[in-house]
């Protein structure tokens, strides 16, 4: 039974360590119906569960219009300051556009924090040349860049693929997303002692049992951030599996929270 | 407040082939993972019975959970017409024997390969119905037209829907609103603000707990009832007393 263990099955926020959600997206998706997509809602199950501050990026960037899931992350960050914060979303298929998005949303909102690419919904391999000055962009400034992976099925962004990437630019910091889905848990871990700057992510619906524990185990709870999918996925379930994980109290402070603020300055 | 009574309506025992993470065949493993998540009973199936032959899974289920009051045994059934399982009329009184709760059927071409259409399943689905037995449907293992079938065809069969996912909402309002006997299990439900969603369109009696421990852990599924923003009632009412009133209602 874990310190969170009362807090969690009564529905008491956890308020005694700061929880940063470092993967989430913001809005309504073709894909499915999402009843809380609006960033209102969004605060809203953040509050219910202890959640202090999100990064967005948009779905509408990833479904369709980068310019337009732009705009709606620098809102929502207005909307809400301090408690959301952005993700710039760019696109190797626009690969001018994606770099003026790139300084625009840098320069003109402070807490665009990070860059989020997704690589199998823009049908854009991560290691096509287009890619180059996004990257550049990204290693010129040390930043943090969020990348949907999976497994060796996905030919566009998969975790071997990543880790290449990882390796050529390694002033960046690499966030495997979902750490390779529900089946790449093993190769994530393995990637991640190949490679210092990659840094796993938990956010999963199909959340494999002891994934959390398997990772502390495996490389340490330093290299291991909180996200959540807000609001593909609701993240209350998230809080579940790091608050009810079978690992000590300060690996919880360090997935929650600690190395996000390790890797950026909120 | 008090801890809600969880009671599971989708956990297994046994080996998996290909685990996510780590294979958890045990009855010791399976209760560990309900101990970390605060689970308190389980509705079981043996993956032998899925994965493998249905009655050599049943049979090793219920040698494997025997000793174990909080764990309730959940059998994989098939149509009786090869005879590799009993007619219905023999089949229902040898669960009722053992005391078995409900069952699962996976009928698509890779599992167990036979139609849930009437010509096939009807006389098994019609037995079912005729006692009330909640027939429990992997989603990721059959259509949500075959689902819509079973529930057009046996309108007094309890069906709970489980592993249905977070995108599975365009599907399932519709079919909520034909049909008073599906039941939504939470494994995978868990889109943006989906629980209370369901609650203000539907009721919290249509929703069914369920972690599909121990494939996934039960962790997530607990978190997102307990932080939902719905009152206490419907809290409990998820969490176990919905599953005891369908067992309930039962054998009757």
């Amino acid at each position: 039974m874990t310190e969170y263990f009362n807090h969690i099955h009564n529905g008491i926020p956890i308020t005694d360590v700061e929880i940063i959600d470092l993967h989430a997206h913001l809005g309504s998706t073709r894909i499915m119906h999402i009843p809380a997509n609006d960033v209102i809602s969004m605060v809203k199950s953040m509050d219910l569960c202890g959640i202090n501050k999100t990064v967005v990026s948009p779905i509408a960037g990833i479904d369709s219009d980068i310019v337009l899931g732009n705009n709606m992350m620098l809102e929502s960050i207005r909307a809400h300051r301090g408690r959301i914060y952005g993700a710039c979303f760019v696109n190797g298929h626009h690969p001018e556009l994606s770099l003026d998005e790139l300084q625009r949303c840098f320069s003109e909102d402070k807490d665009v924090k990070m860059i989020k690419i997704h690589p199998i919904s823009t049908f854009c391999n991560m290691k096509d040349k287009r890619m180059r000055n996004i990257y550049e962009f990204a290693s010129d400034r040390k930043l943090v860049v969020l990348v949907h992976t999976w497994l060796d099925n996905d030919q566009y962004g998969n975790q071997d693929i990543f880790a290449e990437l990882a390796k050529d630019y390694p002033k960046i910091t690499w966030i495997m997303g979902h750490s390779g889905g529900p089946y790449g848990s093993r190769h994530a871990v393995e990637l991640a002692r190949e490679n210092e700057n990659i840094i796993l992510d938990t956010t999963l619906s199909t959340a494999p049992a002891r994934q959390i524990e398997f990772f502390v185990s495996e490389i340490g709870s330093e290299r291991i951030i909180f996200g959540t999918d807000n609001p593909y996925l609701d993240p209350r379930p998230q809080i579940g599996r790091i608050g009810l994980a079978d690992i000590s109290h300060q690996d919880r402070v360090n997935i929650f929270s600690a190395n996000a603020h390790r890797m950026i300055n909120f | 407040m008090h801890k809600l009574n969880y009671f599971d309506c989708n956990c297994s025992v046994g080996r998996v082939a290909y685990p996510y993470l780590h294979d958890i065949p045990d009855v010791e493993g399976l209760l560990k993972e309900m101990e970390t998540a605060g689970i308190d009973e389980a509705l079981v199936y043996h993956t032998v019975a899925r994965d493998g032959h249905p009655p050599i899974g049943n049979s090793m289920l219920m040698d494997e959970i025997r000793n174990h009051r909080e764990l309730y045994p959940v059998w994989v059934v098939l149509p009786h017409h090869t005879g590799e399982m009993s007619h219905p009329d023999k089949l229902l009184p040898e669960m009722k024997k053992n005391d078995v709760k409900a069952v699962r059927i996976y009928p698509k071409a890779n599992y167990h390969s036979f139609s849930i259409s009437e010509w096939c399943s009807g006389e098994l689905l019609g037995a079912l119905e005729e006692e009330c037995i909640p027939l429990i449907l992997d989603l990721e293992t059959l259509s949500w037209e075959d689902v819509n079938t079973i529930l057009e065809n046996h309108k007094k069969l309890p069906v709970i829907a489980a592993t249905c996912t977070y995108r599975n909402n365009r599907y399932i309002y519709p079919l909520l609103e034909k049909h008073k006997n599906l039941f939504i299990e939470l494994s995978r439900f868990m889109g943006g603000g989906a629980v209370e969603d369901l609650v203000k369109r539907f009721g919290s009696h249509h929703i069914i707990f369920g972690s599909n421990m121990p494939q996934y852990t039960g962790t997530a599924a607990v978190a997102l009832l307990t932080y939902s923003d719905i009152d206490q009632k419907a809290k409990k009412a998820i969490a176990g007393g919905n599953l005891s009133n369908l067992l309930n209602g039962a054998w009757k």
